[in-house]
Formats: structure tokens, C-alpha cells, sequence
């Protein structure tokens, strides 16, 4: 005969602090915002941008197409009336590049906090007054600080996106999602480094916009000896 | 505790100083003792628009109106004790029909509320007849009638009282029971907010007066609900030792009228501010408000949400300077360097029109502070490596009117190209007489 167990309410079994739910472990992220490219939103858990999660972009030198990648979701939020803020930007924005793309310059934030980043982001997750933040940590920022602001974005509808460089791609971070560019040939080429769900090998080629046309290369008038009154010129003779 | 000691009003200071040696006699200020009562009355506002102020030290608030607004009496007597308890004011209450009823019951320490007439009647009655408000002999005459108690007053028949103790006592005993009416004349709530509180003692950490100061920012916040405004900046003045003042200016990104934002923003000050000397006494002004914006509450519960952009703002630029944070405008300039301005961060809450200036030409998102000068080599510019010119050049010329101003950028003449670098970099580069330099970067 079996010993006689004390009937137990499965409520109450659920709600024991160690017990666990099979299909409570893997949610998606609060919400999404469409990345603008297709094979990218294929390959992101929610199907883009995730909301209310920081994002780690590894990248080296700026400048091969880093923001124009985000560019689209980004006009997408300022388009609802979202605001954005740059933290310590690496070089001063220029209002007439972000208005053509879409982002509207009057809503958009640009912070200097000096020594004091990981507060400033901090705060500007946990108002839950913006929409995107994209901040540039130094690259001393410790574990610590990334899950404060890991943990402060959490529940706040905002793309949060963190730059990084590619040499901390070794070092854990509480992000969510982390990839990394390089310039490739022609286009930029994308790893996810860490995502939520199985992870990603594949590198992806995404095809951003670049200014100027890319068939041909034009020669500029610099290099014509017929400018003889350049002092580039007198500067080579 | 003086009392106790035997002490009496009339003693002299020696007498009293004999009887109770450790006394600490404090010499009254009416003047101060008024300010004070004031400042109260201004405090609050946020609990009743229809106070009165009963001299020296009462204060009568109207709360009839208010009981659904703040879920009961109880609540409200609750808020109220524990905003003076935060201000360090110790009160006597008692909720009572009448004004004076309520006084009195106050006074006698009664802390109850007494809804229905019967009730105050009752409470009343059992009050002793030495009224403070009534004159000495008034009360040593009814001493001597035998009269002890309210309730035996009033039994008495009001023609012969009349006669021998005044009108003044029957009449006030006749409104304490609500038999008379007893309008009460409101506080004027001042048009401009400026409240004055010395220190008990010299303050010499910044940190130190933030607790000082929440007794005026409790009186600011109940003055501005009672006036419907909000504050968009004020001032907070500081008074030394060595008399020489110091003006603490507090300005709020988005108009409110919430003590507790006030406070913050004043700990973000306090923290940074360094004192040149201890601190005597505090001055607080609104310097300028703006009406309230009308607007519903929500019928029901609404989600709770962040403290929104606009404090965080205010908070940024109260520890970063406000310099620190600020938005981008368009300037219609065709000079890289004035295309884009900073603005005031509160324009981003500013519902404008999207700005639609563009340029038919590529422009990078990101502009160097001051052009970089590049190296230049036999096969052209160099940066990271050789450039390669991917654009046909864009000449940018002139700008004459503001040449020769200081930190403006004058006149320029630039051929500007879309340059790639061998790692894939696309960069903005122009050349002019000096050279080649690198002037923004397509990221």
C-alpha cells in the first residue's frame, strides 16, 4: 500500500518560488520594431528591433554604415512621434543628413553626460519618455553597469541600443542581442553574436543605402595638372 | 513640563528659571508666528480651497466639500497630520460642524471628529468653561457662579447670562453649538508666492537644507494647486552668516506643481552646490508661472507610467549642466558647420511641423567638430589608407555676412566629395586652398 501523501493544491505547488513553468521561460521581447531589412527581421527573435531590451552593436570604425542600418527603424519611431536620444555621440550630429533620412531633428536628444553615462541611460530607460536611445559607452563600462541598464530597460517600450567595440565581443554581456559589423565588399556584413532562441551562425550581407554613386569612381579635379594654382598640386611637385 | 514645575503665565523670568533650572526661555516673534501660519495656510491649499486662519496659531480648513475627493475625513485628517509632522509642526485637531466648536475641541486635545451637531453638542459639553478666548474676569465670574462645565453654561437661561458675563461669551458659546451662524473670512491665498523660514540652526552642507526647504516647497505646492498653476522656474535664496546672500535659481523643463519633483531637482542643486559660507535663513519665490492647463483625470485607473521624458530632462541638465542636453534644429545654411543647431531640449515636447529643408546631395549623419586635415599623397587624399572619390564634386562657396564674427565660420570655398576608405569607410572630405580634410563621416 502506497504511504499516504497530504493532498497538495497544484496552485500552490505553481506558486513555490523554485518551481519553474515549462512554457514561462522563453518570452519574446515587449515588442519589436522592424529593422527595415527583410533577410535582418528573418533572423531577429520577434522579427526586429527588439523593444524594451538593450542591443550591443560591436563595430571598430564608425562610418562603414553603422547608423544607416538602423536608420529605418529609427525613422519609423520618430515617425510616431517617439523621441530618440544620442548619448555621447562619437562626432556631432548633423541635423540636415538626420532629417533626410526620416528622423525628425526637433525630437531628437543629444547628451554629453562626461563620466557619468551608465546614470544618464539609466535615467532615460527608466523615465520611459523615449522611444530609441543609442548611447556610446567608454570602454571601460563593466558587467555591473550593463545589468543595471539591462535591468532598467526591461518593461519600457524603447530600442535601446548600446555600441560597443568588437573587442569585447569575448566578454559576456547581460544584452540580449549582440552583433557585430564590418565593412564587407560591397556590403555590410552582420554576425548575431548572442539572440534569444537558437543561436545564429550565418553571417548575414545586408544592402544599405550609400551615398553617391557606387558603379562608378569619379576621378576628382584634384589630380588635373592643369590646376596649377592648387596648392595640393604644388604640395605633390 | 514648565507647567508641571509650577510655573505660571505672569511669573518672571527669574522665578521661572528658579523653579525649573534647565528652562530655555524663547522670546515669541508675532511677526514670525504669523508668517508661519501663513505659510501653513498656503500649505494647505492642496487639501481645501476655503481656509481660514484663527490667530495666533489655528487653522481652520473646510473639508466638507472635499471628504468624497480624499476617500473620507479620516484621510484627510490623516494627510493633513502627517504633512505637518513632515514639516515639523506638532497640531491639535478635532473636526467638528461648526468652526469654533472645533477650535475649542482642538484645543482641548480632543483629536476626534464629531460628524452631527448632537455629537459636538455633547463634546462640548463637557468642555471646561475657562475659554482661553474669553476674558480673565469672565472667567472667574462663572467660576464663581459654580459653573465648571460648557454644558452647564448653556443650561442656563441666556437672558440673565447676558447680563452678567456680556454678549461676547454667550454669543461665542451660541456658535460653537451651531446655534448662531459663524461665516469665516477665507485666506486671501497671496498672488505672489514668497515665503521667508529661518534656520533654528546655521546649516554648513548644502545637503542640510534640503529638509529646511521642504517646509516652502510643501507651502509652494499647495499654493500653486489652490492658484491652478505650475512653476516653470523659481528661486531660492540663501542668507549667510555674514549676511552676503546666494540665489539658488531651480528651473523645471516642463511646468509642475509637484512637491516631490521640486524636491528632487533641489537635492540634484543642493548636491553639487558648494557652500561659501553657513546658511541662515531661506528665501523661496516663484518667479514664474504659468496656469494650468485644464485637463480631465482619467474616469478610471490608468497603467502607471514612467515619470516621463520632461523630468528626466530637468534632472539630466540639473546634474549635467545645461549644456550637456540639448535637441537639433535645422538652420537654413548651406555651410555644413551652421545647417545644424542646438536647441532647447524642451522643443522636442513641441508639436511642430516636420521640418522638410533637404539637400539634393548625399549629407553625412555625422560632421567632425572642426575639419580633420589629411595627409596627401601622389594617388590622392589619405585617410586610413588611400580615399577613393566616389561622388563628383559639390562646391559649397561663400558665407561673407558673418565673416570676421567671432566662432562664426565666415566665408568658405570647398569642393566637397563622398570618399571611401580600403576598410570600407565612407567619408565626407572637401578640398579647399589649404588641402584636403576630412569634414564628416556617411555612417
Amino acid at each position: 500500500m502506497l504511504p499516504s501523501v497530504a493532498a497538495v493544491d497544484l496552485a500552490d505547488v505553481l506558486a513555490r518560488g523554485d518551481i519553474w513553468r515549462g512554457d514561462a521561460l522563453s518570452g519574446l521581447p515587449a515588442g519589436t520594431v522592424a529593422s527595415g531589412y527583410a533577410e535582418l527581421d528573418a533572423e531577429l527573435p520577434g522579427g526586429g528591433w527588439p523593444c524594451g531590451n538593450l542591443t550591443e552593436i560591436l563595430v571598430d570604425r564608425g562610418g562603414i554604415g553603422e547608423i544607416s542600418l538602423l536608420l529605418p527603424a529609427l525613422a519609423r519611431l520618430s515617425d510616431e512621434g517617439g523621441r530618440l536620444a544620442l548619448i555621447a555621440p562619437p562626432w556631432l550630429p548633423h541635423a540636415p543628413a538626420w532629417a533626410a533620412a526620416g528622423v525628425a531633428p526637433e525630437r531628437l536628444l543629444v547628451i554629453r553626460p562626461g563620466k557619468q553615462l551608465a546614470w544618464c541611460v539609466e535615467q532615460l530607460l527608466r523615465c520611459g519618455g523615449f522611444a530609441g536611445l543609442l548611447a556610446w559607452p567608454d570602454a571601460g563600462i563593466d558587467a555591473r553597469a550593463l545589468r543595471r541598464l539591462q535591468v532598467a530597460a526591461e518593461g519600457q517600450s524603447v530600442f535601446a541600443v548600446l555600441w560597443r567595440s568588437t573587442v569585447d565581443a569575448a566578454t559576456p554581456s547581460p544584452a540580449p542581442l549582440r552583433l557585430t559589423l564590418a565593412a564587407g565588399a560591397d556590403r555590410l556584413a552582420l554576425r548575431i553574436l548572442k539572440r534569444r532562441g537558437r543561436p545564429a551562425s550565418r553571417l548575414l550581407q545586408i544592402d544599405i543605402p550609400r551615398p553617391g554613386r557606387k558603379t562608378r569612381v569619379v576621378a576628382g579635379p584634384a589630380f588635373s595638372a592643369a590646376d596649377a594654382g592648387s596648392p595640393a598640386v604644388a604640395a605633390v611637385a | 513640563m514648565a507647567a508641571a514645575a509650577g510655573i505660571l503665565p505672569g511669573h518672571k523670568l527669574s522665578t521661572a528659571l528658579g523653579l525649573l533650572p534647565g528652562l530655555r526661555a524663547c522670546e515669541r516673534d508675532p511677526a514670525r508666528e504669523a508668517r508661519a501660519l501663513a505659510d501653513l495656510a498656503c500649505w494647505s491649499g492642496r487639501f481645501t480651497p476655503t481656509v481660514s486662519l484663527a490667530p495666533p496659531a489655528a487653522l481652520l480648513l473646510e473639508i466638507g466639500g472635499c471628504r468624497r475627493l480624499f476617500g473620507g475625513i479620516e484621510a484627510i485628517v490623516a494627510a493633513v497630520l502627517d504633512g505637518c509632522r513632515i514639516q515639523g509642526w506638532s497640531a491639535d485637531w478635532a473636526v467638528a460642524p461648526t468652526p469654533l466648536g472645533a477650535r475649542w475641541l482642538a484645543r482641548a486635545g480632543a483629536a476626534t471628529s464629531y460628524e452631527s451637531l448632537a455629537a459636538l453638542q455633547a463634546a462640548l459639553a463637557d468642555l471646561p468653561c475657562a475659554v482661553p478666548d474669553w476674558p480673565a474676569e469672565v472667567v472667574a465670574r462663572l467660576d464663581a457662579f459654580g459653573l465648571r462645565r460648557l454644558g452647564e453654561l448653556s443650561a442656563q437661561p441666556a437672558g440673565g447670562l447676558r447680563r452678567r458675563i456680556g454678549n461676547g461669551p454667550v454669543d461665542d458659546l451660541l456658535r460653537a453649538r451651531g446655534e448662531l451662524p459663524d461665516p469665516q473670512r477665507a485666506f486671501v491665498f497671496p498672488e505672489r508666492f514668497a515665503a521667508g523660514l529661518e534656520l533654528p540652526s546655521r546649516v554648513e552642507f548644502a545637503e542640510g537644507l534640503a529638509f529646511a526647504a521642504q517646509r516652502l516647497f510643501a507651502a509652494l505646492a499647495g499654493w500653486l494647486q489652490v492658484r491652478q498653476m505650475l512653476l516653470r522656474v523659481g528661486m531660492l535664496q540663501l542668507t549667510h552668516d555674514d549676511g552676503s546672500t546666494s540665489a539658488l535659481p531651480l528651473r523645471f523643463g516642463e511646468p509642475c506643481a509637484d512637491e516631490g519633483r521640486f524636491m528632487r531637482l533641489l537635492r540634484e542643486h543642493l548636491s553639487r552646490l558648494q557652500l561659501v559660507a553657513p546658511v541662515e535663513a531661506l528665501h523661496l519665490t516663484a518667479d514664474e508661472v504659468v496656469a494650468r492647463p485644464d485637463a480631465s483625470a482619467g474616469l478610471f485607473d490608468q497603467a502607471l507610467q514612467g515619470e516621463g521624458a520632461a523630468a528626466c530632462i530637468e534632472r539630466l541638465r540639473a546634474r549635467l549642466g545645461d549644456d550637456a542636453v540639448h535637441s537639433l534644429a535645422l538652420h537654413a545654411d548651406h555651410r555644413p558647420e551652421c545647417a545644424s543647431r542646438s536647441d532647447d531640449p524642451a522643443g522636442i515636447f513641441a508639436a511642430k511641423a516636420a521640418s522638410t529643408a533637404t539637400f539634393g546631395k548625399p549629407r553625412p549623419l555625422w560632421l567632425l567638430p572642426a575639419p580633420q586635415p589629411l595627409a596627401e599623397h601622389v594617388d590622392g587624399p589619405h585617410w586610413h589608407g588611400p580615399l577613393q572619390l566616389v561622388t563628383r564634386s559639390e562646391r559649397l562657396e561663400s558665407g561673407w555676412w558673418d565673416s570676421g564674427e567671432p566662432s562664426a565660420v565666415g566665408d568658405l570655398r570647398r569642393d566637397y566629395f563622398v570618399a571611401r576608405t580600403g576598410e570600407g569607410q565612407w567619408a565626407w572630405i572637401f578640398r579647399d586652398a589649404q588641402g584636403w580634410f576630412l569634414h564628416g563621416l556617411f555612417a
